[in-house]
């Protein structure tokens, strides 16, 4: 379990990285957003985890489907505080996930303690 | 993953838009000078974005990109975290002719050259400005939260 919230995790940071990237060029002439597909992500981490084979690359590209500007840049800005804050929370729940899962292994340790 | 690289990201941006609110606030300031260093009048200023080349250690983990999200050729470029300032360029539009033979600065004509700054054109730029660094501002406080709920994992 731990390694699958690892990896939950390296996911959200990264999407919260490709984030910052977008709106730190939200002014760049010609530049276009970058994302990642999460779900496709996730599922290829959960299934290499499975085989036991090394996590694969994340796998990214530029973003279909949003409307460049006059100076060919096609950042924008709810678009990416919305990705921002959903990443965020992903991470929050990875650890929180995470936390329980240590507690439940502390809880092992000390139950004939109690 | 590194955390920390995302608040340089954003950083970065913060810091250039700041140069271009800076940029805007010296043409306002120059909105009515006839004299520089270099002779004629003060000319408009602009700054020229740039995504950065980023780190590329980062941008190999992530180039593996082939039919990914979207469609056509992708470079490191693309993946740039951050931004920097390129140039600050100069207007080059013709001043502004006003007839004042009085002033100092007067051509044999009789008019002066005036810059051609317009109130309005670098009052949208720095709004546009303030919006952004707004944006990257409030991008640094999400990734502070992760930091900090990231080091919550240690704590019992």
């Amino acid at each position: 379990m731990g390694d699958q919230i690892a990896r939950y995790l390296d996911l959200a940071a990264s999407e919260a990285k490709l984030t910052a990237a977008n709106m730190a060029n939200v002014d760049t002439p010609g530049y276009r957003a970058v994302g990642m597909d999460f779900d496709a992500e996730m599922r290829g981490a959960l299934s290499d985890l499975d085989r036991g084979t090394s996590p694969s690359r994340v796998r990214v590209g530029l973003v279909d489907g949003l409307i460049a500007r006059p100076d060919g840049n096609d950042v924008s800005m709810d678009r990416e505080s919305l990705n921002l804050a959903e990443a965020q929370l992903r991470f929050k729940t990875g650890v929180a996930l995470m936390r329980q899962e240590d507690q439940r292994v502390m809880d092992a340790i000390h139950a004939d303690n109690k | 993953m590194n955390l920390f690289g995302m608040m340089e990201t954003s950083g970065s941006a913060m810091q250039a838009e700041r140069m271009r609110a800076e940029v805007v606030a010296a043409n306002m300031a120059n909105a009515e000078t006839t004299r520089t260093e270099t002779g004629g009048p003060y000319r408009r200023q602009m700054v020229v974005f740039a995504a950065n080349q980023g780190d590329p250690a980062f941008a190999d983990s992530l180039v593996n990109v082939s039919g990914a999200l979207g469609s056509g050729s992708f470079s490191r470029l693309d993946l740039a975290p951050g931004v920097h300032i390129a140039q600050v360029v100069e207007d080059t539009a013709p001043p502004l002719k006003r007839y004042d033979p009085s002033h100092p600065d007067a051509g044999p004509d009789g008019y002066v050259a005036y810059p051609d700054i317009s109130p309005l054109t670098e009052m949208v730029d720095l709004m546009g400005a303030t919006r952004a660094y707004g944006l990257n501002g409030s991008a640094v406080q999400a990734e502070k939260t992760m930091i900090t709920s990231a080091l919550d994992i240690a704590k019992a």
